[in-house]
């Protein structure tokens, strides 16, 4: 698990410095703190900083192929690493390490990028091939891990995972892709290719981009989530989660498992004490508040499955503290705090020593576990049995209040009527609109970047081909997962907060062949009128005690506004809301954001719309200062020696004399 | 001037202060429906209904959150005579 990053140029006598590598390197050595290495090649250069987990003493990159030359730079986890392994050595393969990098190396030599459909892990890599002047930037199928490119006018590629990365670099600068800001404003997160910064782009998960001698000559999807009817479902749930925890146990390091207190990390938490021999370490976030806090439920189910439970519990002022730091590990603005706790937890995690840990996160996505899945039940309803779907709308969003009782007719008009006719995105309008409020804040010359529906609309135009033959449910599950796991829930909840410490989140729910099998159940085998994971919660009552199996979804949020406001709020946040700071970066109405603040420091905030607006501007407002204009001058370069030296210009260079 | 002229005005500033800061385009007519407007979502509808129950001391009960009585400024004027005059 690490961080990778790179410069390559069209034409091979063209310099790629050191310092622009150290610099990249330095970027992301959070990613990787255990050491970084780097290779020099004839117009190119690749950096990597790495976390230790597999073959400590020898598993350290950038590393070549011999006789082809090749070179990769990786980020991530192959998790069948030893069978593949087994299966080249069985074909003569000869291997230095037992380190997946290298299995991924020797793999894509022999086999190429059909190679690609044959790996079960998270992972995003660089595979430089010199004789052909090519690089493949590749990127699992869910996106777990994150990959960053630009090219610049004189067709070099840059690439880093992080986007820091490639400022670092000077050759690429940051500044705004109202565009991707949009998307946020929408959907929660920039929906790949798209970024945050104009010219600097993402892989989409499961894709791969191939750059060649100075223009990219290939952008192709290796894998896409499909829900295929009416075919057989494939294999058993049991036993496919089961391999799939027992697959994420492995590594040479001590795992962790996150434990929510929900279904969906006690079950992975339960198979994983299953399939290890000794005591496993959980971490959960508690709050102060009562509203958000889980913990007497998290407690249970450690006590239950016989855990060393770990709480790290987060304040209002811990959240506001630690917000800029978030933002920074993000590079994106947020609409809500939710990252922050788990930034906090990983922190924890680290200092108990653990760098690797499993949770439930993907089970929403492939059992139909939101709320907004039951939106589209009871709009379906609502066409035939209005008064039905009334009476049962009481029951989604409960721990939104008020009473099911008091929800009079907005709550009807806004969850079973808004977008209830349109056929491709209704499952979400409700909550894009919702999430749209923020744009009303925007200064009226950026509004006009961002018309009302442009990000909708280009989600309409970029729905995959076999979108229009899934039924309403399974185009809202594809939503959740292409619009909201990958975008947001992996990277600034996922990767970013954990990666910010060196800890590794594993995901035993989005393995392929669990994503085949839920793909294909029946509908009622995920969500059953109002009952949501129907599998799951048969196999939770296996292995887990009915009080937990059985328990009813509470979604994870953290507090919103209420930590940035009050006598224990940071002064910072005054600061950057102030006409002067708004003025600075000249994104938002001054008149607008300064009502909403007015109720902000009343406490009269009482709806999803207002804080996510008001965490949107004041976000946006971090995430300007850190990065737009930021010369590569303000990042430093690597200070410690490589663990790793690649030097084939040297190497050249010394043959030649 | 009745006192429902003052409930009219009360809520006018309310909704302008709470709700209407984000829209200033919105000139609200004492009719105009706030859920077709779109101004006030559905907490704010929560919200609105707290307002008037602890502005006026009205208990409101359950069966009367609907349109007819807070979906504009003129409607919750006519909810809380009503009230007022049955109490």
């Amino acid at each position: 698990m690490c961080g990778i990053a790179g410069i390559v140029r069209p034409n091979e006598s063209a310099v790629v410095t050191e310092t622009a590598l150290l610099r990249m390197a330095r970027a992301i050595r959070h990613r990787g703190p255990d050491g970084f290495g780097l290779a020099l090649d004839a117009g190119a250069g690749l950096v990597s900083s790495r976390l230790a987990i597999f073959d400590l003493p020898r598993g350290w990159q950038p590393i070549e192929s011999e006789p082809l030359g090749s070179v990769l730079v990786y980020n991530g986890e192959v998790y069948n690493h030893p069978e593949l392994r087994a299966e080249l050595q069985r074909r003569g393969v000869a291997f230095k390490t037992t380190c997946d990098t290298e299995l991924v190396l020797r793999l894509l030599d022999i086999d190429g990028l059909t190679a690609l459909d044959r790996l079960n892990g998270q992972f995003a890599f660089a595979w430089w091939q010199p004789s052909h002047r090519r690089l493949t930037l590749v990127r699992d199928r869910f996106g777990v891990r994150p990959l960053y490119y630009a090219l610049r006018d004189d067709g070099s590629i840059v690439f880093g995972s992080e986007a820091k990365a490639l400022f670092a670099s000077g050759e690429v600068s940051a500044s705004p892709d109202f565009a991707g800001i949009d998307d946020i404003f929408t959907l929660w997160g920039p929906r790949a290719p798209r970024t945050t910064f104009e010219g600097v782009h993402q892989v989409p998960a499961g894709a791969l981009v191939v750059w060649e001698r100075g223009r990219i000559v290939v952008k192709r999807t290796w894998w896409r989530p499909e829900y295929h009817r009416p075919e057989l479902v494939e294999g058993d749930l049991e036993t496919l989660l089961r391999d799939s925890v027992r697959l994420r146990l492995r590594a040479d390091v001590p795992v962790g498992t996150y434990l929510s207190g929900g279904l969906d990390s006690s079950l992975i938490t339960a198979l994983a004490q299953q399939e290890t021999d000794h005591q496993l370490r959980t971490f959960s976030v508690a709050f102060k508040d009562p509203r958000y806090d889980e913990r007497s439920h998290q407690e249970a189910v450690a006590r239950a499955i016989g855990t060393l439970h770990h709480v790290v519990e987060a304040t209002s002022r811990d959240i506001a503290d630690t917000f800029p730091d978030v933002v920074r590990h993000a590079e994106m603005p947020l609409i809500r705090t939710a990252p922050v706790p788990l930034f906090l937890l990983a922190r924890r995690v680290r200092e108990r020593g653990i760098t690797v840990v499993a949770t439930g996160e993907g089970a929403d996505e492939l059992f139909w576990g939101y709320e907004i899945f039951k939106e589209v039940v009871l709009r379906d309803l609502n066409r035939r049995e209005p008064d039905r779907a009334a009476e049962l709308l009481g029951q989604i969003y409960s721990y939104l209040g008020p009473a099911a009782t008091r929800r009079g007719p907005a709550w009807r008009r806004f969850l079973l009527e808004t977008g209830s006719d349109d056929e491709q995105l209704g499952s979400h309008i409700t909550r894009a609109l919702a999430t749209a409020t923020v744009k009303s804040f925007l200064a009226p010359e950026i509004a006009e970047t961002m018309n009302a529906n442009a990000s909708l609309e280009r989600l309409r135009r970029e729905l995959p081909p076999s979108f229009a033959h899934w039924s309403r449910l399974e185009r809202a599950a594809w939503l959740e997962l292409s619009t909201l796991l990958e975008p947001n829930l992996l990277a600034a909840q996922g990767d970013r907060v954990s990666m910010a410490h060196g800890v590794e989140g594993r995901y035993p729910f989005l393995d392929h062949r669990v994503f085949a099998h839920a793909s294909r159940l029946p509908a009622h085998e995920k969500l059953d009128g109002m009952t949501e994971k129907v599998a799951l919660r048969r196999l939770a009552a296996k292995v887990l005690p009915s009080a937990i199996a059985e328990r009813v979804k509470q979604p994870y949020r953290a507090p919103e506004v209420t930590p940035f406001f009050g006598e224990d709020a940071p002064d910072w946040v005054e600061g950057l809301l102030s006409p002067a700071g708004l003025a600075e970066t000249g994104l938002w109405d001054e008149q607008r954001v300064g009502g909403l603040l007015q109720r902000c420091r009343a406490g009269r905030v009482t709806g999803m719309r207002e804080s996510m607006s008001f965490l949107g501007i004041l976000s946006t407002q971090i995430w300007h200062r850190e990065f737009v204009g930021r010369s590569s001058a303000n990042y430093q370069p690597e200070e410690r020696m490589p663990r790793v030296r690649i030097d084939r210009v040297q190497r050249a260079t010394q043959e030649v004399a | 001037m009745s006192e429902g002229n003052g409930v009219r005005i009360d809520m006018r500033d309310y909704i302008e202060e709470n709700f209407l800061y984000l829209y200033p385009g919105i000139a609200l007519k004492d009719e105009d429906d706030f859920l077709t407007l779109g101004i006030v979502d559905s907490l704010g509808f929560v919200e609105l209904v707290g307002e008037v129950q602890s502005r006026y001391g009205i208990p409101v009960e359950d069966i009367e959150i609907t349109e007819e009585n807070f979906g504009s400024i003129a409607a919750i004027e006519r909810y809380v005579e009503r009230k007022r005059t049955a109490a």
